[in-house]
């Protein structure tokens, strides 16, 4: 078993990599027929244009399996989902039909003033599954 | 003080472009910068839009303090320019005492935090003074084989010199003119990434505005400074390659 503290050493500059590799890409495109390489630069730019929407938040794991699981039996993009029941929030939020004071305690970190302290029944620790929908 | 020294037995692969590039950037971050033209075609001080003056010459052979020979060229910037009295500076040097170490021995004692020496692209008496000079040399190469092989020219005089004592801190190798778009670019930049690894700085793309701003006298920072020569590639969110990312390197190398 290698040592745990071991790090990989990076042997190329950050950027260098990164263009090398986005030109080896191109390269390997080249090479192919027309469709295909029309395909990959769609593909590309379909990818491109999803990395302004994306963005990691730390859930906690029942709602994320909520989350998931709903997606799932609707048959649905889970990002949607999330999409959806945010712009409800901020909706509440705006309408004062929901508010934060209530779940607000004072926070020990350097970073932040307050955690948010969420009750049981608003997040259960365990989730029951939803049925799945029958074909 | 650090003092890096732009070097490439090949002309034409953007030594002094990248010298007054990089000599503006970091007074523009801030440092005390002085850029030193080793090169008798002048042409540092031309870029700057400032005139051709014996600047070396009156330094080392009228024996001038440095202070009356340096020009005030931007903000935080002077410049000691040259023009083709720095041949006469060659034979001056060839028949002195220490000569390889005299230009450290005048720059060392200096209140700049930042010196900036442009090399000529050819192996002499002040190339070698350049070099005993400089703490970390860079050196600028175009992606095809005779500049890549300038490359391996300048690092064999570095082996030397380090041979007879200099210790270097370091070196980078900086690709300029770079094209993305055609296999020769790719072949080399493997080549030359595969050879060097970490010490292939990010490349400058190939961009017409470089020879637009030297036209007028201004820096690529005063020209045009979201240009791809500067800001390089875009990359979703990412910069990838540009003068702008090249400094960021040099001042890692200058806080180290």
């Amino acid at each position: 078993m290698p040592d745990s503290k071991l790090e990989r050493r990076t042997i190329l500059d950050p950027a260098v990599a990164s263009l090398l590799n986005d030109m080896e890409h191109r390269q390997s495109d080249a090479a192919l027929p027309r469709r295909q390489r029309e395909k990959k630069a769609r593909e590309r730019a379909k990818m491109r244009a999803r990395r302004e929407q994306r963005v990691t938040f730390d859930l906690p794991p029942s709602l994320r399996a909520q989350v998931m699981d709903l997606a799932e039996s609707e048959r649905l993009p889970a990002s949607q989902l999330v999409t959806l029941a945010l712009a409800r929030f901020f909706q509440d939020l705006a309408a004062g039909s929901l508010e934060l004071a209530p779940f607000k305690k004072p926070s020990r970190s350097p970073r932040y003033d307050w955690n948010l302290e969420l009750p049981e029944e608003l997040l259960p620790l365990e989730v029951k599954k939803p049925a799945k929908r029958k074909a | 003080m650090k003092i890096f020294a732009l070097a490439n037995q090949k002309g034409g692969v953007g030594k002094t472009t990248t010298a007054v590039t990089i000599a503006d950037g970091l007074a523009r971050r801030g440092q005390k910068t002085l850029l030193v033209d080793l090169d008798p075609q002048g042409h540092t001080a031309f870029a700057l839009g400032l005139k051709k003056a014996p600047g070396l010459y009156r330094l080392i052979c009228q024996g001038e303090p440095l202070y009356k020979v340096v020009q005030s060229a931007r903000l935080n910037l002077d410049i000691l320019p040259g023009d083709k009295q720095t041949e006469k500076v060659k034979r001056q040097i060839t028949l002195s005492d220490f000569r390889e170490s005299i230009l450290l021995d005048i720059l060392k004692d200096t209140d700049y935090q930042v010196v900036v020496l442009d090399l000529a692209p050819s192996f002499d008496v002040l190339h070698v003074n350049g070099l005993v000079a400089s703490d970390w040399v860079l050196i600028p190469t175009r992606l095809d084989a005779l500049a890549v092989d300038g490359v391996k020219e300048i690092l064999m005089t570095m082996a030397e010199v380090a041979r007879r004592g200099h210790a270097f801190q370091g070196f980078s190798i900086l690709p300029t003119f770079f094209d993305r778009t055609t296999r020769e670019t790719l072949v080399q930049f493997k080549e030359i990434v595969n050879t060097f690894g970490t010490r292939v700085w990010p490349p400058i793309p190939q961009d017409t505005r470089v020879r637009e701003a030297s036209a007028y006298g201004k820096t690529l920072w005063e020209y045009s400074p979201e240009s791809p020569a500067v800001a390089g590639y875009i990359e979703g969110k990412l910069r990838l390659g540009g003068y702008r990312q090249i400094i960021d390197r040099i001042l890692e190398v200058i806080n180290a």
